[in-house]
């Protein structure tokens, strides 16, 4: 039901649209503090509609301990669903999700890399030209937190030009008493803030925070990829009426954001 | 009309004009008229209708007559209405008493045909004969039970309580005895017999037992064959021609046998067990296929040391070992992993369109969520068997090896690289390629999917940091300049080798001995360059086309695996960009170390030729070309030189990249010297020959990359400054200014026969 499996030419599915960029979830351990996007990157997304922009791509490498639920994170975003039954991944998962954030669209190809040290070799082959590298680790299980800095040391080796964005992501947040959570979300951030990522806690089980954290990842990656590409438009080619478009967006932004704001995004 | 009589009254006196009333009184004659041929029509009109009140009044009786007739109707048809009713009635009581006899038939028949099996089983069991023994159970077990039960309460109770009991004994005693009996020919190796006593097992109800006991024969067999063919494999030769692949022919012969196995007793299994049995059979047999597949995997590592490869090659890769691993020695064991994966593949995928065949026909009428079910269990018994467990684990392996070999070979080549007079790249693009597509072939020929992803990406990496870093600091190097340059560019240049060799440590150690060698050497990077980028995107097509061929045998999981393989080669794609980015670089660089420094000085050579001259002087160039001529001479020297070493396609750009110098370097100097009337016409001249010379060099038009300097000859050519207003603004005509009025002023400035009050008068 899903646009998981869709083919690039159809519409993005309502609930895959996001107008404002979305809220942190802890102000202790974020990636960007703004309330909106870019004004330039709003800017260009004004003057998007008109032009046939090319295809917008990001690539999400998931990586972290076996069994720390990096498979049900991404099948309960992308499909709705939470198979109680672990089934250990493959080398390597691959799922589409097709967004309109801000009224273009946009594309995270989500690599889900297995866990287990046999897939190591082939999984991490799957590494390089990541925009984003999340790292999960099971809230119950102190141990696989402490393993994410050796999963993020081996996704960065493999994109070493490149800074891609980082999110520390703490699983299972179902089976922690709120006391337990915040134990262990503080030793979370602490780590997060030294791998310069942005932490979350989520639980795929309920679906608490799984859509939120998937919405803030792509609009960040939308972001980001926006900036890079206008970077290289106004390297290559002398923007003319740039001044213009800018103008026209400031006028424009107010209703626009008015009209789609998205209920429920609000945290925790 | 009431109306209108008491409006015309009150119009009457308004109405003062004449033409008015004239008016008026025209209409009401028409009024008038109309309506006086419609009293007409009416009147015409009586007499038929008088003629159909006639008929209309004639038909009254008759009318009366059919209402009779029709109530008599009704009456008769309910009377037969209730006639039918009866006789169906009785026909109902008849239907119902004729069932109830069939009934009472088929129940007398089935307590015959129970005592007919208990009589019969007893025969059967003492004559051994247990295939009626058990067409007798299957008869007895098919009959309803209700029908037992009330047999029991039809009066004679001990009787056929004691029957029954002993044909339930019979039953109990039938089934023992064929399980033993099967067991034993089991142990014999007795196919006839087994076959036999396999076939009895459903007719007793006990289809499961039955087909575990079957499989357990065919798994011994296949055991047997297994160990042979194992033996068989150890023993081989290594001089024998598939010694170095006998595992994969090995774990080859393992399928193909269970494969047969399959494909023999399909038939007798859905003939005699129905369809929808074969999972239960293969899930039996993948027991004994895993067994016997991991000792082949097992003594595949052990015999090809796969695991201590992989240990060296993991040491290698992180570079802290000093032992080192030729990528020579990996290549047989590379292509024997792939093609046992491939194998393996090829019998899962066997194995799943025979058993979603079989499930097919069996689910046909069966609900949605069972044949969900068995697709579910269908999936795990292919995804979670131990064969491809141990082959995922072996691709693993692989793909680190894999990836060593290609950058270790890539390495070699580039050491190894070697450049052919009268070639324009060097062996090193081809072998790169060859040993970039063998790889990718290597990955693709096992039929994995992830496999050959995790390959493609390894390759885009080494191609974007390994290759074209390789390439990056051999231009680097730079273009050696000649002439004045060559002192001042010989000490950065020498700076920057050591400072490259020292970085890289290997690839330079060559030096670069002469100027001479050092500009080939630029010029075939630059070609490499650019047959780097065309490669990579051949190799992308390649890929697509190989992967559709992967597709069409139904390997994969469809959709996804496809954008799997569609964003791997999306990456892969970006990196020809990147060479292309290089190779421009690289022009530039060229342009402007090589190129610009040679040409810069014979444009503005142009300086020291006076162009404010006389009759006598314009004579004088006329017949000696003072500039232009040698400026062509020159440049064709210097284009000469690239137009050899250089790709055709390259050398478009460079002069293309030339020409464009040629026009902002010849500005410049135009707009530092001074023209009288005839100066004017010699530059127009010398102007006209350059660009016809460079037309003649580039393969797209050059014109618009002059077209400023056109017009500053044409500004030069004026016989007065007014002339120029019949050029400009609405006297255009089909020319398009490129230079601003400012610059139209700066150029008729340069005229020294033109007042400056003049220009400054002009309304542009």
């Amino acid at each position: 039901m899903d646009s998981g499996k869709l083919h690039i030419s159809v519409p993005v599915s309502r609930n895959r649209v996001i107008s404002k960029l979305p809220k942190w979830y802890t102000p202790e351990s974020c990636l960007q503090f703004k309330e909106d996007f870019h004004g330039k990157v709003k800017g260009a997304c004004q003057n998007r509609h008109t032009r046939s922009g090319g295809l917008n791509i990001s690539k999400v490498v998931v990586v972290g301990d076996l069994y720390v639920g990096k498979t049900c994170l991404i099948n309960r975003f992308c499909k709705d669903v939470f198979d109680r039954d672990y089934k250990a991944t493959i080398g390597v998962d691959f799922e589409i999700e097709r967004f309109e954030i801000a009224g273009v669209p946009h594309t995270l190809q989500i690599w889900d890399t297995a866990g287990q040290e046999k897939f190591k070799c082939i999984a991490s082959a799957y590494y390089r030209g990541a925009q984003v590298i999340v790292t999960v680790f099971d809230l119950a299980d102190i141990k696989t937190l402490e393993h994410t800095r050796q999963w993020l040391q081996d996704a960065l080796k493999e994109n070493e030009n490149t800074s891609p964005n980082i999110f520390l992501v703490g699983t299972k947040r179902d089976l922690l008493s709120p006391a337990e959570c915040e134990r262990t979300e503080n030793d979370a951030i602490r780590i997060a803030s030294e791998m310069q990522a942005e932490y979350w806690s989520v639980s795929a089980k309920t679906g608490q925070n799984v859509q939120e954290f998937f919405f803030r990842m792509a609009a960040l990656a939308f972001e980001e990829s926006m900036l890079r590409e206008l970077e290289n438009s106004s390297l290559s080619t002398a923007r003319i009426g740039e001044a213009n478009v800018i103008r026209i967006d400031e006028n424009a932004e107010a209703p626009q954001s008015k009209r789609t704001a998205e209920p429920g995004l609000g945290c925790c | 009309m009431a109306e209108r009589a008491l409006r015309i009254p009150e119009r009457i006196e308004e109405i003062t004009e004449p033409e008015e009333l004239e008016r008026l009184y025209q209409q009401l004659c028409e009024e008038e008229r109309t309506v006086e041929a419609e009293l007409e029509s009416f009147v015409n009109q009586k007499g038929s209708i008088a003629a159909k009140m006639i008929a209309l009044q004639r038909m009254g009786p008759n009318l009366q007559l059919i209402e009779g007739d029709a109530s008599q109707l009704s009456g008769m048809i309910k009377f037969t209405c209730n006639l039918a009713e009866n006789v169906s009635s009785k026909v109902r009581q008849l239907d119902l008493a004729k069932n109830r006899i069939y009934q009472a038939i088929q129940r007398a028949d089935d307590i015959l045909d129970l005592k007919f099996c208990m009589d019969g089983v007893q025969t059967a069991l003492r004559n051994e004969d247990y295939e009626q023994a058990a067409a007798h159970v299957h008869r007895y077990l098919s009959l309803d039970q209700s029908v037992i039960e009330l047999s029991r309460q039809g009066g004679e109770d001990s009787m056929l309580d004691t029957n029954l009991s002993l044909l339930q004994e019979a039953e109990q005693h039938l089934k023992v005895i064929v399980a033993e009996k099967l067991d034993q020919a089991i142990k014999e190796g007795d196919l006839p017999q087994v076959e036999r006593f396999f076939k009895i097992f459903p007719l007793l109800g006990l289809h499961e037992e039955g087909l575990g006991r079957f499989s357990q024969y065919l798994c011994t067999q296949l055991a047997s064959k297994a160990a042979q063919n194992l033996q068989l494999a150890m023993g081989v030769e290594l001089s024998e021609a598939r010694a170095a692949l006998v595992f994969a022919d090995t774990l080859t012969l393992l399928f193909e046998g269970i494969a047969r196995v399959v494909e023999t007793h399909q038939p007798i299994v859905e003939t005699y067990y129905g369809p929808g049995r074969l999972y239960t059979l293969i899930k039996h047999l993948q027991v004994e296929c895993d067994r016997q597949a991991e000792k082949v995997v097992d003594k595949f590592i052990e015999r090809r040391t796969y695991h201590r490869k992989f240990q060296v090659v993991q040491n290698n890769m992180m570079r802290n070992s000093s032992e080192r691993i030729e990528p020579r020695e990996l290549d047989p064991i590379l292509t024997e992993v792939t093609l046992m994966n491939a194998r393996a593949e090829l019998y899962l995928r066997f194995l799943r369109r025979r058993i979603t065949s079989d499930f097919e026909v069996a689910d046909s009428a069966a609900p949605e969520g069972i044949t969900q079910e068995h697709q579910k269990s269908l999936e795990k018994l292919l995804n979670d068997c131990l064969l491809s467990r141990n082959m995922q684990e072996l691709i693993g392996y692989y793909i680190t090896m894999e990836e060593y070999f290609m950058k270790e070979t890539v390495n070699k080549a580039v050491a190894m690289d070697t450049y052919e007079k009268g070639q324009l790249t060097s062996s090193m693009v081809d072998d790169c390629f060859y040993i970039v597509k063998k790889c990718i072939g290597r990955a693709l020929s096992s039929s994995s999917i992830d496999c050959l992803c995790a390959m493609i990406n390894h390759a885009t990496s080494v191609l974007e940091s390994d290759f074209r870093e390789v390439l990056f600091n051999k231009l680097r190097q730079g273009f050696p300049a000649t002439t004045l340059q060559d002192i001042q560019r010989g000490v950065s240049s020498a700076v920057s080798l050591m400072q490259s060799s020292l970085q890289q440590g290997k690839f330079d150690t060559k030096g670069i001995e002469s100027s001479e060698e050092a500009k080939t050497s630029f010029l075939v990077t630059l070609n490499n360059v650019e047959v780097c980028s065309e490669n990579i995107m051949t190799l992308k097509r390649t890929l697509e086309n190989d992967c559709a061929k992967l597709f069409s045998q139904g390997s994969g999981k469809g959709d996804q695996a496809r954008a799997k393989i569609d964003s791997c080669l999306s990456d892969l794609v970006a990196v020809s960009s990147k060479f292309k980015d290089l190779l421009q670089e690289g022009l530039t660089e060229l342009n402007t170390t090589a190129i610009k420094p040679q040409v810069k000085p014979w444009i503005t050579s142009l300086l020291s030729i006076s162009h404010n001259i006389e009759e006598e002087e314009f004579n004088e160039y006329e017949a000696n070309d003072p500039w232009v001529q040698q400026f062509i001479v020159s440049l064709e020297q210097l284009t000469t030189e690239f137009k050899a070493g250089l790709s055709s396609v390259i050398y478009d750009n460079l002069t293309s990249l030339i020409t464009s110098l040629i026009a902002t370097e010849l500005e410049k100097t135009v707009f530092k010297s001074i023209f009288s009337r005839l100066g004017g016409l010699q530059f127009d001249k010398e102007l006209r020959s350059l660009i016809a010379y460079l037309t003649t060099i580039t393969t797209w038009t050059i014109r618009d990359k002059f077209a400023r300097l056109t017009q500053m000859a044409t500004i030069l050519n004026l016989e007065r400054v007014t002339e120029i207003l019949d050029y400009w603004g609405p006297n255009s005509g089909p020319l398009t200014w490129r230079l601003t009025p400012a610059e139209v002023r700066q150029v008729l400035a340069l005229r020294i026969d033109f007042r400056s009050e003049d220009i400054k008068r002009l309304r542009l």
